[in-house]
């Protein structure tokens, strides 16, 4: 259940990463990048399938588990081999890592819920029929939305 | 008393990480990072157990043994040249990563460059995408 953007709809508030924030102690692990005037960019874990993270990882603190990255804090020693290790840079060591859990726990992660756009969204269907449905209006609009 | 084979520490800082007593001191200017092992007369082993490098050793404490000092030079972003990590901790992920990892869709070898700019990169790729399925024609 990994979280999919649709950055079209972001509007760049930034609320996500309040949210993560806020259920992390402070800590947020997602970030609302600005491209010029053109778009804002929420860049968060992929939660990759082949993930260099856990194959960097020294103790076995990053793992899978199913589609989640998962992260065992007991485990981390705070190598911050992960840190350089990610190619997105979305793990972070401060004396240990940290890195988007999905908000175990709870029932969405709360930058999905919060985000007040409906950019953010755990539902792949979703995601798809978006992009489908956009890619039928280009065609028949002649590119213009 | 720790014994630091300087060939084989990767500069990680793990070991000060989990010292208990205080006694792996670290310091960082821009450029340079110093870690210093003060002699500890500890039976405690953890800097050992969970050193990646397999750097250090236990050995008995001998009072004309002098402390133990590693110097590393941090190594600057491709693109943006702030000094993110020392040169052993890039190498040890390129060797742990199958090397068609190490090379991004477009070609960048993305290991090299600081984790905020891979955010930047990242951030402006998927614009460029974006405005690419914005402007598509119609066949």
């Amino acid at each position: 259940m990994p979280v999919y953007i649709d950055i079209s709809r972001c509007i760049g508030c930034r609320s996500c990463e309040v949210a993560c924030q806020r259920v992390h102690g402070g800590s947020g692990h997602i970030n609302v990048h600005f491209v010029g005037d053109q778009a804002s960019v929420p860049i968060f874990c992929h939660h990759c399938e082949q993930a260099s993270c856990t194959m960097a990882c020294f103790s076995g603190a990053l793992h899978k588990e199913g589609e989640r990255t998962a992260f065992d804090v007991e485990k981390c020693i705070g190598c911050g081999l992960c840190h350089l290790a990610c190619p997105f840079g979305v793990v972070w060591t401060n004396k240990i890592a940290h890195k988007c859990d999905l908000c175990e726990g709870r029932a969405q992660p709360a930058c999905v819920v919060t985000c007040p756009a409906n950019a953010l969204s755990t539902d792949f269907q979703q995601a798809s029929r978006r992009a489908r449905s956009r890619a039928a209006r280009a065609a028949t609009l002649g590119g213009r939305r | 008393m720790i014994k630091v084979d300087a060939g084989l520490c990767l500069g990680c800082l793990s070991c000060s990480n989990v010292c208990p007593s205080q006694n792996i001191v670290r310091t960082e200017t821009g450029k340079m990072r110093y870690i210093h092992w003060k002699k500890c007369k500890e039976e405690c082993d953890l800097c050992v157990e969970f050193c990646p490098g397999h750097a250090l050793t236990l050995v008995p404490f001998d009072e004309n043994a002098p402390e133990s000092e590693v110097s590393f030079e941090l190594v600057a972003c491709k693109i943006c040249k702030s000094c993110y990590a020392t040169e052993p901790m890039l190498r040890r992920i390129e060797s742990t990563l199958p090397a068609n990892m190490q090379k991004d869709s477009e070609g960048l070898e993305w290991i090299r460059v600081c984790p905020l700019c891979r955010r930047n990169i990242e951030a402006e790729r998927a614009t460029r995408q974006m405005v690419l399925a914005r402007s598509r024609k119609s066949p």
